[in-house]
């Protein structure tokens, strides 16, 4: 390839990329060369602003038409562009609540990898949202997970955070290995490991054992990719790591690492599998034929989820659930496959992003301020910090999805979504309403704690600045897309066209 | 059809060689038992027959930054791997490779300053 090729190419559409691979490269350089007696929170705020600029960068973008560079392995459609918004938002809320954890032991020395190993991960993030091609798919997969895992080890001599990282390690590493099998089953077949070229192969399979063998190969994709999602029956990871990682992180798996989960989920199961034939008499695509089974898992996911959490006394274990359970929600876009399911994963993502980020922040202070994680820490904070004790509820009302907050508006559109297909998902829809209703339980059992009990120490709580802005953004975004979730919805509408250009 | 037995037949071969790996050290060692002559005494049972009496326990701890020194070694290695076939290949690869390259021996240097600056290249 010559230089005119290479400037030929439109670099233009990478720029949120190569600003965040920029930061993250300065950040590491900063950090070895600072004196070891400064504190590395300016750290912090180098990576805030170095996301911020991507973001600007991001919606300068947004009027662009979709392009791809690079043999396809790098493409900017609209799938690309709203999602990359959801990461670039959560992962600057996340580095605010970053900057204001102050553990009481630990970390201190380590700050400065927890900097650009995040934006390692958000670099990963990134790249899959906007891929298509199974390698590069894979390589931000792995860049996402193996810095996750560094992540969640970052207190090094506190044996809940060695545990959690042991444990994610291995079962993240089993499932990669699960999930690269899969895939090679689809690049054995056809040869190729563009998702285009290969959707278009699929099309004229017809050969009983290669179907079979694509079926196959569906499993374990969906399987291997469930555990990142941490929908049951492959959760079992999710408490423990979510325990045992610092809150910062803790809030970053579960919202940026689970968005990227579903972001790539969509790209490989509706690139490869959506023009797949299933062999049977109909014609059907095969994700359609296999449908049944990814309800199975949202069904399994939403009862597991909201039943073991209704046990649990550990408030980070509790939210850990809680996002198993909100994962089961979130499948129950995908296995409904509406004609709007982009629109309804997108905006559901957007408020589970605001109302559980807003939670950590709050759950951060207070576990922090007492040293302990156990429910009763909230005990009387209505007394000791009103604000904070609303700000919590209404992220929690938001959880459980009480009208009047962004969480109602978006499972009323899965609800919808899932009841808009001739055949309906009934089933599904139930099982929905009624772990919803067992989810009010725990939800309201922290609010109890809140509101009704009386409090442990009655000094004035004293919050940072960042976590201010931090449950300030939450509050309004969470209340805003309540009241008026049009805002929303006008905006995906008008810029990004309901995703048609995702199978083109 | 016709490809598919074809292709099933290929495995066919891995079946046989592993029959084979299994059938080997079976028969082999089977075979040993019978012809060699059974005289066991304690001196047999020793660790070394003819060798220095061991006086320790067989666990050694060793220095963990040889460990790191290793990890080091292989990880530049590997970028010298992957040097090779690029130089090779230099002349159908054109500039577009080069600059690959350089971003990629960059990194590798970002790595290099961390080590050093984390002491992994001082021995105490």
């Amino acid at each position: 390839m010559d230089l005119e090729t290479l400037l030929s190419y439109e670099w233009g559409i990478m720029t949120p990329e190569f600003i965040i691979l920029g930061v993250a490269t300065a950040l590491s350089l900063m950090d070895l060369f600072m004196p070891k007696s400064q504190s590395r929170k300016i750290l912090g705020w180098v990576g805030f602003a170095g996301v911020l600029a991507a973001l600007v960068s991001l919606l300068g973008l947004i009027g662009h038409g979709p392009e791809s560079i690079l043999l396809d392995t790098f493409r900017l459609d609209s799938f690309a562009k709203a999602f990359k918004l959801l990461l670039l938002i959560g992962s600057a809320m996340v580095l605010l609540i970053a900057t204001g954890y102050e553990p009481n032991e630990g970390l201190e020395e380590f700050r400065g990898e927890f900097f650009y190993l995040f934006m390692a991960a958000l670099l990963g993030a990134m790249i899959m949202s906007s891929s298509g091609d199974l390698i590069t798919l894979f390589v931000g997969l792995e860049l996402l997970s193996i810095s996750s895992y560094i992540l969640a080890g970052m207190r090094k001599r506190n044996l809940h955070s060695n545990e959690s990282a042991m444990k994610y390690v291995i079962n993240g590493s089993i499932a990669t290995a699960i999930t690269l099998f899969g895939m090679s089953y689809v690049y054995g077949l056809t040869g190729t490991t563009n998702l285009k070229e290969m959707a278009g192969f699929l099309t004229s399979v017809y050969n009983e054992q290669h179907i079979y063998l694509l079926g196959l190969a569906f499993f374990m994709i969906v399987v291997g990719l469930s555990f990142k999602l941490a929908a049951a029956p492959f959760h079992m990871w999710a408490p423990d790591v979510y325990q045992g990682a610092p809150t910062p992180v803790t809030a970053f798996l579960s919202v940026v690492s689970k968005t990227a989960g579903f972001i790539i989920m969509i790209r490989i199961l509706f690139s490869i599998f959506a023009n797949a034939p299933s062999g049977d008499a109909q014609g059907l695509p095969m994700i359609l034929a296999l449908q049944d089974y990814v309800a199975f898992l949202a069904g399994a996911t939403m009862i597991i989820g909201n039943l073991i959490a209704l046990r649990q006394r550990n408030i980070k274990r509790l939210f850990a659930y809680s996002s198993i359970a909100q994962a089961g929600y979130l499948l129950v876009v995908i296995a409904s496959m509406s004609l709007f399911m982009f629109d309804t994963l997108w905006f559901y993502l957007g408020a589970y992003l605001f109302m559980n980020l807003g939670a950590f922040a709050i759950i951060q202070h207070v576990t922090h301020k007492s040293g302990s994680e156990d429910i009763s820490q909230f005990a009387g904070l209505y007394r000791r910090a009103p604000f904070l004790a609303i700000a919590m509820a209404i992220f929690l009302l938001s959880l459980a999805g009480i009208p009047g907050t962004a969480g109602f508006i978006g499972k009323l559109n899965i609800f919808m979504g899932a009841l808009v297909p001739s055949e309906g998902h009934y089933v599904l829809v139930s099982i929905m309403i009624a772990t919803t209703v067992v989810s009010y339980f725990y939800y309201f059992g922290v609010m109890v704690q809140m509101f009704f009990r009386p409090a442990g120490d009655t000094g004035k709580v004293k919050i940072p600045a960042a976590l201010t802005a931090v449950i300030g953004i939450s509050l309004a975004a969470t209340i805003l897309f309540g009241v008026a979730p049009n805002i929303a919805f006008d905006f995906l509408q008008g810029n990004f066209n309901q995703f048609t250009d995702f199978f083109q | 059809m016709e490809l598919w037995n074809l292709y099933q037949n290929n495995y066919l071969i891995v079946f046989v060689f592993l029959c084979l790996g299994v059938i080997l050290p079976v028969v082999a060692l089977f075979l040993g038992k019978l012809l060699r002559p059974y005289k066991p005494y304690d001196t047999k049972y020793t660790t070394y027959e003819s060798g220095i009496e061991p006086f320790h326990d067989s666990r050694v701890q060793f220095n963990v930054r040889y460990y790191i020194f290793a990890l080091m070694f292989v990880i530049f290695d590997v970028e010298t791997v992957f040097l090779y076939p690029w130089a090779v290949a230099y002349e159908k690869l054109g500039i577009f490779a080069l600059i690959e390259m350089l971003i990629f021996v960059f990194m590798l240097v970002i790595g290099l300053v961390y080590a050093w600056k984390k002491k992994v290249l001082k021995w105490i």
